[in-house]
């Protein structure tokens, strides 16, 4: 009975693939978006060089970054954890931010791999502050108190050399904006978490019952728990990396996924992945079409629309 | 006699024709070849139809006369100074400068676009896909670079005669409206917006105008940077003879400092010598238009001292 | 440490003193004309109208400081009483999301209503900060006795991230405020004159009565939530007092120089090693330590890229972020 959701969130996001190659600043029929994807129509272009790659990567970040959440929550068995409490995106937000200051002529193609870098470097971080038997929730508040240290950093570095402020913000808040299939093809080798983490959902639902029972059920805990985070900084890291850090999307979907399908993880996951890809693709499609031609990023918009159904949903489950 | 006209005639048409034809090919096949950001740019064909990504690349083209057919306006055609909006006509926006949305600019169908690569270098790829792109600075730029880009824009454009002598006229019209100024007199330009002013130093492009019209830049201490937020008191170290501002809001941060005591120890609140502008033209424009611009500007405020 | 051992006055006076220096070391250093230490104190007692510099220290720089000392004050005390009230080490306005909803209040106001001018947006950071302390502490179930000091946290950060993604939309939106906002944002005394001390004063004077008339009662809450019951406190009026002042304390310091952090979090800790649990005594010693702080740390913002400046908040930032991570692997959670 849980699973009678699946096809109605399959159907919406089958809908909102295809309103969001027909959508933007210029809208096509659908006989248009077809046609366009042969080379050489007058909407090649559009369609096919832009539209389309920028929607798949919508839906792969989504699902990814919503993924990320599921696993962290699940982990630290706290709904309001988070990927941003890892510090993993305010890593990459530092890295980026120090090379658009400090190299402000260097190649830009090369920001993506340097705020890669900044997250590895921050779990790092995280993980050599922690060791493996701090609790998870110490673990959470450490992520957290090295996200602010590194959101200080931003800070700062934009105050000292405020040339760059807009271009700096701009990727600070995450969009999908001039992202196409170069950006797409860097993403592919991450994809191959996704499936490592759906095999951790029975373990998962284990670790739910409680630590103690878990390890009496033949589960080790801390490896389990070392593997989840480990995934979820990979996935987060490899999206942030590319869109820079959409918010939100971790925290929001995994909660709304539990009230549609339930806390299972073999449901919850899978789920979860179809719930962020679908809030992506709305926000970007919003982002698109509210004001054209201006583009919002996305992030903004995964922010207004998640930040106030969040605040409900916290208030409704209490 | 019928057939020896009709032969002479057609004779003459077909010269006619042969020589137009020539004329065309020959500028068809004008190799337009630049230098811009990106190493060697050129065109085969003269480009009709010209997306804009910044408001400099704007003035270059309105000073050969040229329309382009989108701009990256911000969706407010009053960042574009009203005289280059009388001479190029209706455009359609296509976005925010910092992120222009590609499927307007695709919509359009340019045969060129110009873009900025401080702004656009991430979508430089993307743009290619849609039509050549001359890629140049523009912000951060200087009077001297963008007096270059702009002779770069006439050429690729297939206008590099027009272009070179709209230039000479331009270098002309500073050096005439020079002589009309008083030389070696320190002016410093700012914006003002609610709670911050941002000083234009020297290495900015108000800075370079100033400099080329025959005037002095204030000292501002470090110049690694364009653009200086600036405090109360740092501006009194400044302290410049003749200070313009273009404020972006009104009231704005000058008009708080105004009231203040030490507002009046400034040499340029002494004496009077303080004038406000059009942000837009000083600020944000940075062409030929918009120098020349600046220049009656400063025209008028030095004229009214006298 | 010789220093804890001195009696209570004895420390009060040290810490005092200390101040001193430090204000009259701000008043003239680091400024692009030349202000003699001397000019410093001849500004104050017998101003020569001629001088640039005596009016620089008159108008500018003596404002600043005394601003300064208030808002650390002001800020120390609130993380005192957000602490006692909590109970837990973290409790802090920037950690709260007390912060990032007044930055959000403010650049919400200044952004698109722009006409409101300075009153509406001081009000407005003080509402923007109220409502996001609000819903931490329903979230984080700080009501509750007993409660984990991880989830408070968590739902502070929560609430941050979404004020501060609601700020970035707002900024990004009026493209124009940006870097503005961005200095507001991270605190800054630049413009604090004497307007501003005019209509901080009062405000504050109040706030730190408060502090220093709840402190006993903070005492008996240290005894946990049902001892302090039993000695006839009542927990509710407690905790809505104490939030009352918090929010004054922090609202009127946030809307005169933006939104400061760290202060909070970081003085009380250093205030209860020097002086032990006794909120009687470690209240002003916060008190004087958190004046000491910003004060500092405004004359160090305008060392960093001189002759330019950095937002002091930029650097308390800087100096509080590791602080809060070393609280984090110190205590035990």
């Amino acid at each position: 009975m849980e699973t009678r959701s699946l096809p109605i969130l399959l159907l919406t996001l089958v809908a909102l693939l295809i309103a969001n190659l027909m959508f933007g600043a210029v809208s096509l029929p659908f006989k248009q978006v077809i046609e366009g994807f042969q080379v050489g129509n007058a909407n090649y272009f559009t369609v096919h060089e832009y539209r389309f790659p920028r929607t798949i990567l919508a839906m792969l970040v989504g699902a990814m970054m919503a993924l990320a959440g599921a696993l962290v929550q699940g982990v630290i068995r706290n709904p309001l954890a988070s990927p941003d409490v890892l510090g993993v995106s305010h890593g990459a937000g530092l890295a980026a931010v120090f090379y658009m200051t400090f190299f402000p002529n260097a190649d830009i193609d090369w920001l993506p791999t340097v705020a890669l870098c900044g997250s590895l470097i921050a779990a790092l971080m995280l993980w050599w502050l922690c060791g493996q038997h701090s609790s998870t929730i110490k673990l959470a508040i450490t992520g957290v108190a090295l996200a602010a240290l590194y959101a200080s950093c931003i800070d700062f570095l934009m105050l000292v050399k405020p040339l760059e402020i807009n271009n700096a913000l701009l990727w600070l808040t995450g969009s999908l904006w001039g992202r196409g299939w170069n950006q797409l093809a860097m993403l592919l080798p991450w994809l191959l978490l996704i499936p490592c983490a759906l095999w951790l959902a029975k373990p998962l639902n284990l670790i739910h019952l409680g630590d103690d029972s878990a390890i009496s059920l033949g589960v080790k805990a801390s490896t389990l728990r070392l593997l989840s985070l480990a995934i979820a900084v990979g996935l987060t890291a490899s999206c942030v990396a590319i869109c820079g850090p959409i918010g939100f999307l971790g925290l929001v979907a995994p909660h709304l996924t539990r009230k549609l399908v339930g806390g299972r993880h073999q449901l919850l996951l899978p789920s979860t992945m179809l719930v962020g890809a679908i809030l992506l693709l709305l926000a970007d499609l919003v982002a698109r079409t509210i004001d054209p031609p201006i583009e919002l990023p996305a992030g903004i918009m995964t922010a207004i629309i998640g930040a106030p159904y969040f605040l409900w949903l916290l208030f409704r489950t209490k | 006699m019928k057939r020896v006209l009709s032969i002479t005639l057609s004779v003459l048409v077909l010269c006619f024709s042969f020589s137009t034809t020539a004329l065309a090919a020959a500028e068809n096949a004008v190799n337009n070849s630049v230098e811009d950001s990106k190493g060697t740019f050129s065109l085969d064909y003269i480009p009709q139809r010209i997306v804009v990504l910044e408001l400099s690349f704007v003035d270059a083209l309105a000073a050969v006369g040229v329309s382009p057919v989108g701009i990256a306006d911000d969706k407010d055609p009053d960042r574009i100074l009203k005289e280059i909006r009388d001479e190029i006509g209706a455009w359609t926006s296509v976005g925010t400068r910092s992120q222009p949305s590609l499927e307007t600019i695709s919509a359009l169908k340019p045969d060129l676009i110009i873009a900025d690569i401080s702004r656009h270098e991430g979508v430089y790829a993307d743009l290619q896909k849609i039509a050549p792109t001359l890629i140049l600075p523009s912000r951060r730029a200087t009077y001297e670079e963008n007096l270059q880009a702009t002779a770069i824009i006439g050429k690729a454009i297939g206008k590099d005669q027009e272009m070179q002598a709209r230039l000479k006229k331009h270098a002309q019209v500073m050096s005439d409206f020079a002589q009309q100024l008083p030389t070696g007199k320190e002016v410093q330009f700012g914006v003002a917006r609610d709670d911050a002013l941002f000083l234009h130093t020297a290495d900015s492009y108000a800075g370079g105008v100033i400099r080329a019209l025959g005037l002095k830049n204030a000292n501002t201490g470090r110049s690694d940077d364009a653009y200086r937020q600036t405090s109360l008191e740092q501006f009194l170290a400044v302290n410049p003879d003749y200070f313009i501002v273009g404020n972006y809001v009104t009231p704005s941060i000058i008009d708080k400092w105004k009231k203040e005591p030490l507002w009046s120890v400034l040499k340029a609140a002494k004496n009077h010598h303080i004038y406000s502008v059009n942000p837009n033209t000083w600020s944000r424009c940075r062409g030929i238009i918009s120098a020349e611009t600046m220049g009656q500007d400063l025209i008028r405020v030095f004229s009214a001292n006298q | 440490m010789i220093f804890t051992r001195l009696p209570f006055i004895g420390q009060c006076v040290i810490l005092l003193l200390f101040l001193l220096v430090c204000g009259w070391i701000s008043l003239f250093s680091w400024s692009v004309i030349t202000v003699t230490p001397l000019d410093a104190l001849h500004a104050l007692y017998n101003m020569n109208e001629d001088s640039i510099a005596q009016h620089i220290v008159h108008d500018l720089r003596f404002p600043r400081v005394l601003i300064g000392i208030m808002v650390g004050a002001n800020l120390a005390a609130a993380g005192v009483i957000m602490q006692g009230l909590t109970q837990n080490p973290l409790a802090s306005p920037s950690v709260l999301g007390i912060n990032a909803g007044a930055a959000l209040g403010m650049a919400t106001v200044s952004s698109l209503a722009p006409w409101f001018g300075l009153l509406g947006t001081s009000v407005a950071a003080m509402i923007g900060g109220g409502v996001a302390w609000a819903f931490v502490m329903l979230l984080g179930s700080a009501w509750r006795s007993g409660n984990e000091h991880g989830r408070l946290v968590l739902a502070g950060v929560a609430i941050s991230a979404l004020c501060a993604a609601l700020t970035k939309a707002v900024i990004i939106i009026a493209e124009d405020q940006a870097a503005g906002v961005l200095t507001w944002l991270a605190g800054s005394l630049t413009d604090a004159r004497w307007q501003t001390f005019d209509a901080l004063w009062p405000v504050c004077l109040i706030g730190l009565v408060g502090a220093m008339l709840i402190s006993p009662t903070l005492n008996l809450l240290q005894l946990g939530d049902d001892n302090a019951k039993n000695l006839g406190v009542s927990l509710m009026w407690v905790k809505l007092g104490g939030s009352f002042l918090v929010l004054l304390l922090v609202g009127s310091a946030i809307s005169s120089v933006g939104a400061i952090g760290f202060v909070g979090l970081l003085v009380p800790h250093m205030a209860r090693m020097l002086t032990g649990q006794d909120h009687r005594k470690f209240l002003p010693i916060a008190m004087i330590l958190g004046a000491c702080l910003v004060v500092l740390s405004d004359t160090v913002s305008r060392a960093i890229i001189y002759p330019a400046e950095t937002p002091a908040g930029a650097i308390l930032a800087l100096i509080g972020a590791p602080f809060f991570i070393y609280l984090v692997r110190k205590r035990t959670l």
